[in-house]
């Protein structure tokens, strides 16, 4: 090799090392004001899906009586729209009141979690000694008044907060609504000639699936919600409203979202109450009626496919991901989320082995 | 009308060349002029160069390809890899009907012979459009049901026929080549 030559590889490998560099470095950049530009985008996006799902079989009812599509979306719409102010204009002192009364509330309930933490801390460390004191109530008390000064401070900018999805939402999901067909297809039109045909079928199997899961699963979540609401407005516990929506809110994560749910209705009882027969009936409502009796034997076996079902160790890994990525959202969304995924998946492989292919579909391979 | 407001309340545009191809097709004959721009919304047009695959005997089937333009081979791999001819179609035929209503493999394989274009109508636009419309889907499906008799009509009758030309002539094995 002539020096020359040498000089010359050198250059050429120094070239390339260097524009490796940039382009990965360039494309790093755009990745980050993708992610930047996009990040108030997910939620709003996620939740008119959410939404269009929801509306989807109403607006499909309307057009089998030869109304427009648009026009069956309008009238969805104004229905949802009465239904709302209704809601609002009865509601809002009730709502109001409640608000304001929570907020002082709130202190002595957390106050109530804390010693109970210490309590429970307390039985521990006489049975088990060895046990390292961990201060337990001190993290306890501190994530509680960070949350109390949460919901007082940030109420009001949540609520701007929510003013912005209240308009982006039905914007979003109108659009969905009308046109979420011809997306679909657009996107399914890029497969190459070739696959389209098989990427077409698929799409349809998937959509239905995951159309099925997703009015199961909110069906099951309101419907929970008002069982609860129903059975603890038996009793005189307060904020039964809020109790019930919370209920029905964390029964969309599986396993750990019912658990959750009962905490505030349980040290709400503790503290308003005491454990007394009431207290018992409401640990009942939670436990027999809502969870064992309506979800487990009545809403699940006909609302949610077994298909769908993710292994516990995957629903912890989807709401911890949840969490990292958009907090207390993302943790209710992480499961759902992974589910779909899950359906797609099942249902990629299904169609895979009904047709035994023979190595025609390198694409679907992984 | 303001550009925002009309994309809001845009009506299908009428392409009028497509829909006046489709009413000439068997399927759609009778069809009026709101159901065939319903069939227009869910024909898929795919664009094939020339010598290209549509599908491969054995690839999972889920509808059928009408003819626009262009020429298409449907043929057979023999054991030994070569391809023997089953049919050659033009503009205006359709192939593939066969797993329009349940899914199948395909039972042999279907190229272009020059640029094609193509129009796909799937099992699972026909299943959707059953359900948000049923009376015109009907129609639909009555048209296609009815084009699926007459070939099946036609292919026992050709069968018949060459079960009698088999004993006329003696045991030999007809050729497959009922496509």
């Amino acid at each position: 090799m002539t020096r020359a030559q040498f000089i010359l590889l050198y250059l050429a490998l120094t070239g390339a090392i260097a524009t490796g560099l940039a382009i990965f470095s360039s494309a790093s950049t755009i990745i980050s004001l993708i992610q930047t530009a996009t990040e108030g985008l997910f939620l709003p996006v996620l939740l008119s899906m959410i939404m269009a799902f929801m509306m989807e079989p109403a607006v499909s009812f309307l057009e089998a009586v030869e109304v427009g599509r648009v026009k069956a979306i309008f009238i969805i719409y104004f229905l949802l729209g009465i239904i709302i102010y209704l809601a609002f204009t009865w509601l809002s002192p009730y709502w109001l009141n409640m608000w304001s009364s929570l907020a002082t509330d709130l202190p002595r309930y957390t106050a109530k979690m804390i010693s109970l933490i210490k309590d429970g801390q307390a039985y521990v460390h006489a049975r088990v000694p060895f046990v390292t004191n961990y201060d337990l109530p001190a993290k306890a008390r501190e994530l509680a008044e960070s949350l109390v000064a949460y919901t007082l401070v940030q109420a009001p900018k949540s609520a701007l907060r929510l003013g912005s999805l209240m308009v982006l939402v039905p914007l979003f999901s109108f659009f969905f609504l009308r046109d979420g067909n011809r997306i679909l297809r657009t996107i399914i039109r890029l497969a190459p000639n070739r696959y389209f045909e098989m990427v077409h079928d698929l799409s349809y199997l998937i959509s239905r699936q995951m159309a099925h899961f997703i009015r199961g699963r909110i069906l099951e979540a309101v419907i929970v919600g008002l069982v609860v609401s129903l059975g603890l407005s038996l009793t005189d516990i307060r904020y039964v409203p809020l109790l019930g929506a919370f209920a029905g809110v964390t029964n969309l994560i599986p396993y750990i979202g019912p658990l959750i749910g009962m905490v505030p209705g349980i040290l709400i009882a503790l503290v308003d109450l005491g454990t007394g027969g009431q207290f018992w009936w409401i640990l009942v409502v939670y436990i027999v009626v809502a969870q064992v009796i309506v979800d487990n034997f009545i809403l699940i076996p006909v609302l949610i496919s077994r298909f769908s079902n993710l292994h516990p160790l995957w629903v912890i890994i989807a709401i911890l991901m949840g969490g990292k990525l958009y907090g207390v959202i993302g943790m209710i969304i992480g499961v759902p989320v992974a589910s779909i995924i899950k359906i797609a998946i099942i249902e990629t492989r299904q169609y895979r082995s009904t047709f035994s292919l023979p190595g025609t579909l390198p694409e679907i391979d992984q | 009308m303001n550009p925002f407001w009309s994309n809001i309340f845009r009506k299908k545009l009428d392409e009028d060349s497509l829909a006046h191809f489709l009413k000439l097709l068997p399927f759609f004959s009778e069809l009026d002029k709101r159901e065939l721009q319903m069939v227009e919304g869910l024909l898929h047009t795919r664009r094939y160069s020339p010598q290209e695959i549509v599908f491969e005997e054995g690839d999972p089937g889920s509808g059928m390809y009408i003819i626009r333009s262009g020429r298409v081979r449907i043929f057979h791999r023999n054991g030994h890899g070569a391809e023997e001819e089953l049919a050659l179609l033009g503009p205006g035929d359709f192939f593939g009907e066969t797993t329009l209503a349940a899914p199948a493999g395909r039972g042999a394989s279907a190229r272009t012979l020059e640029s094609a274009e193509l129009l796909g109508l799937f099992r699972a636009d026909l299943l959707e459009a059953a359900q948000k419309n049923p009376s015109s889907a009907n129609r639909i499906l009555l048209g296609l049901t009815r084009i699926l008799s007459e070939r099946l009509q036609a292919a026992s009758h050709e069968l018949r026929r060459m079960k009698e030309q088999c004993e006329a002539t003696g045991p030999r094995t007809p050729s497959p080549g009922l496509e």
